[in-house]
This record gives C-alpha cells, structure tokens and sequence, in this order.
C-alpha cells in the first residue's frame, strides 16, 4: 500500500512533521528576535488585566463590604484572578488580523506558492512563543496550587485545555479573516469578535458572575474554554467528571473549527485576487 | 520537445468598486457602489519548450504580472486554460508546489527580523531537502551571488541588493523546474543587477529550468532570453526572439547639422512623425546638436535627400535600432490604446 495516496497517513510521515518543527523553530526565533519587547509583551498583558481585578475586587469587598460575589470570598477572587492571567497568556493572539492583511495586501501569495497550508503554518509560528508561556505559566501554576493544597495535576489537565482553546480560538479567527477575500473591511469585524471574548472567556472576571439567566450566552460560544474553564479546574471547582465533558466539548469545537476554516479558505482562496507586485 | 508551460486562449479580468472624488463619492460608496470591469489579460496563448529563458515585457499595467499569476496558480484564469508541468496550476496540489519558484521584486518573502539563514533552515524543512544536499546548494548559492558573509545578518539590516539576492536563494533552494521571476533587479544598481544577471543565466544554463522573467531593464531581456513575449493592454502582441524586434531593418540615423531647427521643422521637412525624432545634446565644446531618426533601412536615402535640401549636414552615421528604443516605442503606443 502506498502510505502517500492516503492524506492522513501521509501526514503523519517524519518529513511532514519536520517542517512544523522548523516553522515552530522560526516562529519562537521571530518571536524572540527582540527580547526586551517580548518579555514587556508578556509581563504587559499580565499586569494590566491583574491590576484592574484586584481594584475591582477590592473595591467590591473592602470598599464595599461584600463577603461574597457569585459564590466567592475575596480571596477565592484574588485567586480566580491570579491563575486566570496564567490562561490568558495561552490564549490566542491577533493572528487573524495578520491573516486579514495577508489576504488584503496580497502577502498570502508568497504563502501560496509554498507547499504547505498557510492557515496552519500561521498558526504554528504563532504558537511558538505561546508555547515558551504555556511552559513558564505550567510552572508557576504548579507552585500556586501546591501553595493551595490542590493536586498539580489538575494545572496540566487545565492546561490542556487552554492549549485546545488557544487552537479553536485560531480556527474561528481563521474563518472570520477569510472574510477578508470578499470584504476589505474585515478588521473592523475581528475587533468586534476580539471583545466579545475579552468578555466572554472570563479573563476579566469569573463568567458564574454573569446572572443565571443569561448564562446561555456565555456557554453557547466556545470561549469560556479559553480562560475561564481551565481556571475552575485548576482551583478545584470543576470535577473530573465535568472537566472530561468539557474536553468532549472542546473536541466538537475542533471538529466545527475545522470544517469552518476548510469551507471559508475554500471559498474564499477562489476569490482571492494577489494584489500588488 | 513537449512544452513545460502551455497557455490557450487565457484571460482574466477584474471587478472592482468605483470611487468619485470627494464626499458625494463617499456617500455613493456607502450607498450604491460603482462596479467596473477591468481585462486585465486578453486571450493570450503560447507555449514554452523546457529549459527555454523567456522575457515576458510590456508596459505597466499590460497584464504581466496578472499572467505569472494565473501561471504560478495564485488566481485563475477567468477564461481559457493554463498548464504548467502537466499540472493546472490553480489546483495548486503540493507536487505543483515543489517543482516552481516565484520571486516578486516588490514583495519579501523572508522574515525581516530573523536573518536569513533562518528562513533557509525553514524552507529546507517545507521542502524536504537532505541536509547535505541543502548546505550545498545554499553554499553554492551563497558564493554565486556573492552573499556568503551576510546569511547571519538579519534581512531588515541588509542593502536591498542584498535582500534581492536572499530572496532568490530562498526562491530556488529547492531546486524548482519552472522559476517565475517579476522585476527581479527592480531597484537594484548596476553591479548587483549584473551579480544577478549572471546568476541566473549560469542557473539556467547548468540547471535546464525554464524561467520567464519579467522586467523593464532591457539589459535583463538582451542578456538572458532567448524569447521575448510582448504584452500591451492585456493582449499578447509579440512572441519570438529579441533579435526579431529590431532586426526588421529598422534603424537609426544620426546626424549633427550646422542650423538647430526645432523636431516640428524636422518632422516637417522629412515627413516623419515627431514621435521618430529625437534631439540631444551635441559633444562638448559643439554647438550643434545629435539627432537621431528611428527609420527603416529603405527610408535612409530618401530622408538624407530631404535634409539636405533643407540643411547642411556636419556629420552622420547609421546604427541599428536598439531595443531599448523599440520597447519605448512600443509603450508609447501602448498609451495610446490605454
């Protein structure tokens, strides 16, 4: 049987592998190039999000007076936060805005004419330095729950799962550029969908606060796997039980990220137009 | 020899939003935008034997880059049919992929923060290339273009020369069999365009790749094709070799008279069209004037007769019509029909 008439198989050979792992390579190297910025990124989009949780919470219950919100003391909050900066620092990028440009500027021919898939090679040099984070994030995290007395193995599962939300975060990213072939105004589009799950996948506050009628909303999206549901399993608030159904969650948000990107790229490749040069 | 590149009857257009000057065409665009249709590429055909070097030319906006395009599979073609390799190369299979190279002048493909022997490392993967089949071509590669001592730097750090050369390496690393080059010397001075020149003559000599250059440096056309394609407003109006365009006897008489009269009296005095008139500065210390007429073989008699029945010649002499001249002519017609 020829192993390279069947995709899947083929796929899977060594070589196929080696060019992710150099694009990997490329992509932390880019990524990397100028270390101060990158380290100010990271501690950037750390500090910012943690500052204004902690005057928000403080404002709430030492201000305020309150001994719980949603369920949570104070404390509980603080924790909530700490390890839920841990997760968004896994969570997408703006790789679709580079996508977009790609597609606008006429970038994505130098792509094309490579024998490799552009969506996916993108996402690989983007995750590079995401998986750099994901690594120091692992660790701290162990430290964390050690100091909470809460098993570290619930912070490898937890971020198993950030990582697959880190890939359907791209996937639906992905789809919604490939609006860029037909509609040059797509950025604006990415912005809107950028704050939607700024609000949605709890890395500003903990989605339980969000009334119980409405909650619909936030587990109808895949979002809250981003930040939110790994952070509920690391301090302990989901069970196993509940983590293992939403991995099955997670894997039909594969499966829909998957078709959207082969439907939308399919489409829209065909539109696709190579300006400049 | 069977064709390595086929084109029939292929062309392409474009759609897109009209936009009036101003505010009301502001608003128009909100409310009922203006949908043009541009042909961009108008029923070309040819096709090209393996190993040949050909020149694609023609004035901005003639349709070249748009035909590299549909060839490279980045657009199809709207109409007609394309075949690079036996493949149509819209479907754009990795196969495909592997065997052809594009390099546009105007757009990097290397990374310009990383240097470039990064983005090599990387392109050695997607290919799959040995390694020691990899550090050999980039070697060769490297010394043929006179870039060895600069693959450690980054590409933003490099001379545009510099950067030109890196992206070819990157663009044929894998040995392509079909290499589609756009303004590869675009900006380039003469020592580094002549590096890359020279290159790509040895490359195709040795390597039996067929490549169509586009390019609006003449040297680059002269040097290097055998074959020159001829585009204006989308049609293909010239397929042959470069000699063909200016060996039609066609040539140019240069004479210094004694008077300075303006090209109207001499368009006047010879019949010719302003267009076939050129006036330049005489030698230094003359005061005279060099004019050149763009004319054919049998017109030289008669237009000597002419001049000078109206002036008195100081000196002349004949010379071929340079292709340089016969392009510009060319693109000065190509106005016209634009």
């Amino acid at each position: 049987m020829n192993v390279g008439s069947i995709p899947l198989l083929r796929e899977l050979r060594w070589p196929k592998f080696q060019w992710r792992i150099a694009a990997l390579k490329n992509g932390f190297q880019d990524a990397t190039a100028y270390r101060v910025e990158f380290l100010l990124e990271i501690a950037g989009s750390a500090f910012v999000p943690a500052a204004i949780q902690s005057v928000l919470w403080y404002a709430m219950f030492k201000i305020g007076g309150a001994t719980t919100v949603a369920g949570m003391t104070y404390p509980e909050m603080l924790h909530y936060t700490f390890m839920s900066i841990l997760f968004t620092q896994i969570r997408g990028g703006d790789l679709d805005f580079e996508l977009s440009e790609m597609v606008r500027s006429g970038q994505l021919s130098n792509y094309l004419v490579r024998p490799v898939g552009v969506v996916e090679f993108v996402w690989i040099r983007g995750i590079a330095p995401k998986a750099l984070i994901a690594g120091l994030c692992l660790f701290i995290g162990i430290g964390f729950e050690l100091y909470l007395g809460v098993s570290p193995f619930r912070i490898v599962g937890a971020m198993f799962l950030a990582l697959l939300g880190n890939i359907i975060h791209y996937q639906i990213s992905a789809a919604l550029a490939a609006t860029a072939f037909l509609w040059e105004e797509a950025y604006s589009m990415l912005m809107v969908k950028n704050m939607l799950v700024n609000f949605l996948s709890g890395e500003l506050f903990p989605l339980n606060m969000i009334p119980e009628r409405w909650a619909w909303v936030w587990k109808s999206t895949p979002f809250y796997l981003y930040v939110y549901g790994p952070t509920q399993f690391a301090l302990g608030r989901w069970s196993t039980a509940e983590y293992f159904h939403q991995l099955l969650f997670a894997a039909a948000w594969l499966v829909v990220g998957w078709l959207l990107i082969r439907i939308t790229w399919g489409l829209g490749i065909k539109r696709y137009l190579s300006l400049g040069g | 020899m069977s064709a390595v590149i086929e084109v029939k009857n292929v062309s392409r257009s474009f759609k897109s939003v009209k936009k009036e000057e101003g505010m009301k065409g502001a608003f128009g665009l909100l409310v009922k935008p203006q949908i043009q249709v541009h042909d961009a590429v108008k029923n070309v055909s040819f096709a090209l034997e393996p190993g040949s070097f050909t020149g694609l030319i023609g004035a901005n906006g003639a349709g070249k880059t748009t035909l590299l395009k549909m060839l490279a599979g980045l657009i199809p073609p709207s109409e007609g049919e394309a075949r690079v390799l036996g493949y149509e190369p819209f479907k754009r299979t990795h196969d495909f992929r592997r065997k052809i190279a594009l390099v546009m002048g105007q757009k990097a493909q290397l990374w310009w923060d990383l240097p470039a022997i990064d983005a090599f490392d990387l392109i050695r993967a997607i290919y799959e290339i040995p390694t020691a089949t990899y550090k050999e071509r980039l070697n060769e590669l490297a010394n043929l273009l006179d870039v060895s001592k600069h693959l450690n730097t980054q590409i933003r750090r490099l001379s545009l020369g510099e950067r030109m050369k890196m992206e070819l390496i990157g663009a044929i690393l894998h040995w392509p069999s079909v290499i589609f080059l756009d303004e590869p010397t675009i900006g380039l001075d003469v020592l580094a365009a002549h590096k890359l020149r020279e290159f790509l003559r040895v490359f195709n000599q040795r390597e039996k790749a067929t490549i169509i250059l586009t390019s609006h440096n003449m040297d680059d056309i002269e040097r290097l094709c055998s074959r020159v394609l001829i585009m204006r407003a989308g049609k293909l109006i010239y397929d042959g070799k470069p000699a063909g365009l200016t060996q039609a006897g066609a040539r140019q008489l240069r004479v210094r008279l004694v008077q300075t009269p303006s090209a109207e009296e001499l368009a006047t005095a010879t019949q010719l069209p302003a267009s076939a008139i050129e006036i330049e500065e005489g030698p230094e210390g003359e005061s005279s004037k060099v004019i050149r007429f763009s004319v054919k073989q049998d017109q030289i008699v008669p237009l000597l007769q002419a001049l000078m029945a109206k002036f008195q010649i100081v000196d002349m002499g004949i010379e071929g019509e340079s292709l340089e001249k016969v392009i510009q002519n060319l693109y000065e017609e190509d106005k016209a029909v634009l």
